[in-house]
């Protein structure tokens, strides 16, 4: 069950907690070979923040993020998004909780191919069956930059271009909170500039919350906050990081982490 | 080369099941149907018994040799396709162009000499039965021993091995070089095959009724038009999309898949197409003749009866081939589309909704291929009970038809959902950086 605190319509107010993860662990793998992705995590995040997860590979970013978006079912711990419980849902129902308040960016884009730039913007819209706003879709994309490819096919399109759509489908259902997958891992440092702009306005102008994985030092400067993850576990919070700081802690991260186990 | 061809079998035996179901089907029809030849040549075999076989034996081997290149073609394309990734892999390692095409013929040939020897036994088996069945039905004497020698088994393997690697070479050439070049071949071949049907079935006029070739024709029209139809698929599926509108997300999403998917389904498309033709048409049209005969009270000749059991295997074997051709691309091109339904669901789409698009876009495919299959069907079927009887439609259309579409559409409609529902239990971000 989708657990709603005080039956949350995605219409009324968003809580003022965006993201509360506590003792989250997920591990994957046979019970020979068990690899420990999160290592109960507990933290939580205010709405109107842009916050970027940081770890070396491996370090349990991307499962922080499935388990935070319900793509992943938790081991053990608790997750909550918007204010409403998501532990325990079959995947239909999170599927609507998620298309009401959860946007998604990833680094590959994932838009279907079969669709042009307009259709796949209000793809999760016909999906929740709502209204279609076609003006609104097409501000959005011009908002966007992509005002003139509304009938271009995604492999028309170059790799900035794509995330720019994506973006676009991620804010035209006007989620509480946007995920980011590693947004700007398959780009060159112009488009990436462009995409972690549009994802800091979304916060900045229309008070979305973001969550960005990333590895790079220079997209995670563009977040209020840092949030640094080693072996499964918080290892640190950096507020108004310069790429220099978040490079040079990335690089110590491992130093006080045990040795041998 | 031959190494890794087996080497590549043996690791993974599953992707080569269809291919193997093929040849082994093949090889089982092929063969039980040439002992016939054996049989008729055994010493102290009447005249009319051994003419019967020979018939029998000639006709459903014709038959058999193309059902089995078509099928394991239609296979192995899909088995090719889905090897793009590993065949690149191996271009780029140094294997020059011929060394590929070894490989896969290599494979081809062995899973259809594996095919071939699994066949040998219900070939005789098979072959044993239908001598039994020609002589319940008087057409072969009592005394004539089944038997199953060299014709049998050197046409099985022969067949077999030249239609799998014929067939493998085929399906190399359509994934590596694509298929615009063929188009405006096929579009001529699709016009010639839909003017020879036109003339075979209107030529059905220039008979009488109890003429012994009256059926011959409208059928062989109906199979021409049905292929012409076949040919054609990729024009007809787009033509009839570019008119519908389907309510609901699920149905959205389904016509815009299946537009852009036009070329890639066609295959599905024109197996539907023949199947309901050459069912409907020849099941339709022997039910007609056996009804009319029963009613003048006639005893049927050898002949007739030969030919009512050819047409009823033939549809048979047809039939069987068809489903598999159907069920094995429906698979492969469904397991193929996992990261697909992963973005979908990514984007919004409960697992309900991915069904739904599935499901429809499994029933326009079916209405498309019923509708153009029974077009054909009837352009074979009219003239004949004009000329045979008296009426435009024959009453036991309604029967063969409702059977055949039900057979059509579960095979089309529960392949995708069967296979969607599997491959939906992979989680969406799984499925998604899978294939990626």
């Amino acid at each position: 069950m989708v657990r709603n605190r005080a039956r949350h319509d995605p219409r009324t107010e968003p809580a003022a907690e965006a993201l509360r993860l506590v003792k989250v662990t997920k591990s994957y793998g046979t019970a020979e070979s068990t690899v420990t992705a999160l290592d109960g995590v507990t933290l939580g995040l205010a709405r109107g923040t842009f916050t970027a997860v940081m770890g070396p590979s491996g370090s349990g970013k991307s499962t922080l993020l499935q388990c935070a978006a319900g793509l992943e079912r938790p081991d053990a711990g608790i997750v909550r998004v918007d204010g409403t419980e998501l532990t325990g849902a079959g995947e239909t129902e999170l599927t609507r909780f998620r298309r009401g308040r959860v946007g998604f960016v990833f680094q590959q884009y994932n838009l279907l191919e079969t669709l042009t730039v307009a259709q796949n913007t209000v793809l999760p819209l016909k999906l929740a069956g709502r209204r279609v706003d076609r003006r609104r879709a097409t501000e959005i994309l011009t908002a966007v930059g992509l005002g003139d490819r509304l009938g271009h096919l995604p492999d028309q399109l170059s790799g900035g271009q794509r995330q720019r759509v994506a973006i676009a489908r991620a804010l035209v259902a006007e989620p509480r909170v946007i995920f980011a997958d590693e947004p700007t891992g398959a780009l060159d440092t112009r488009s990436a500039r462009d995409v972690l702009a549009l994802l800091r306005e979304a916060v900045r102008v229309h008070g979305r919350t973001v969550v960005m994985v990333t590895h790079d030092p220079v997209a995670a400067s563009w977040a209020d906050s840092v949030l640094f993850l080693a072996d499964g576990r918080l290892a640190g919070r950096m507020d108004a990081p310069t790429a220099d700081a978040v490079a040079e802690r990335l690089a110590h991260l491992g130093d006080d982490a045990p040795v041998g186990v | 080369m031959l190494v890794l061809a087996l080497r590549s079998v043996r690791q993974r035996p599953g992707r080569f099941l269809a291919t193997l179901l093929s040849a082994f089907l093949g090889a089982a029809i092929v063969m039980a149907f040439n002992s016939l030849h054996d049989t008729a040549g055994a010493p102290g075999v009447d005249a009319v018994s051994s003419e019967t076989l020979r018939t029998a034996a000639g006709v459903v081997g014709g038959y058999g040799t193309l059902l089995v290149f078509f099928a394991v073609a239609s296979t192995l394309t899909v088995n090719v396709r889905q090897r793009a990734a590993e065949l690149e892999l191996l271009r780029c390692s140094g294997a020059t162009p011929g060394q590929i095409r070894r490989m896969v013929v290599s494979e081809a040939l062995a899973v259809a000499l594996v095919g071939t020897a699994a066949a040998v036994l219900p070939a005789v088996l098979g072959g044993r039965l239908l001598v039994e069945l020609f002589q319940d039905t008087g057409q072969v004497a009592a005394s004539v021993d089944h038997s199953f020698g060299a014709v049998a088994l050197s046409s099985g393997v022969g067949v077999t091995l030249v239609a799998s690697a014929g067939a493998a070479l085929l399906a190399l050439r359509r994934v590596t070089r694509g298929r615009r070049r063929t188009v405006r071949r096929r579009s001529w071949l699709a016009w010639a095959a839909l003017a020879a049907g036109a003339v075979a079935a209107s030529s059905t006029f220039a008979f009488s009724a109890t003429d012994e070739m009256l059926m011959a024709f409208p059928a062989q029209g109906a199979i021409l038009l049905s292929v012409g139809f076949a040919l054609l698929a990729p024009r007809l599926l787009s033509g009839v999309l570019g008119r519908l509108a389907l309510g609901g997300a699920s149905g959205w999403l389904a016509v815009r898949n299946l537009r852009r998917r036009a070329g890639e389904l066609s295959g599905i498309l024109m197996a539907l197409i023949l199947f309901t033709a050459v069912s409907t048409a020849t099941l339709t049209m022997q039910a007609v003749e056996s009804d009319e005969v029963a009613a003048s009270g006639m005893v049927k000749s050898v002949d007739a009866k030969t030919l009512e059991t050819l047409n009823y295997t033939v549809v048979g074997i047809i039939v069987a081939f068809v489903c598999v051709m159907l069920v094995n691309s429906l698979y492969a091109a469904t397991t193929y589309r996992g990261r697909e339904f992963g973005q979908q669901r990514l984007a919004g789409a409960t697992p309900g909704q991915v069904l739904g698009v599935v499901g429809v876009e499994g029933l326009v495919l079916t209405v498309v291929g019923l509708l153009f299959g029974t077009l054909a069907a009837l352009a074979g079927i009219v003239p004949f009970t004009v000329v045979r009887g008296d009426a435009v439609l024959p009453e036991q259309l309604a029967g063969v038809w409702a059977a055949v579409a039900t057979v059509g559409a579960a095979a089309t409609v529960g392949t995708s959902l069967f296979t969607a529902r599997r491959v939906l239990r992979i989680p969406a971000v799984r499925a998604v950086g899978a294939s990626a």
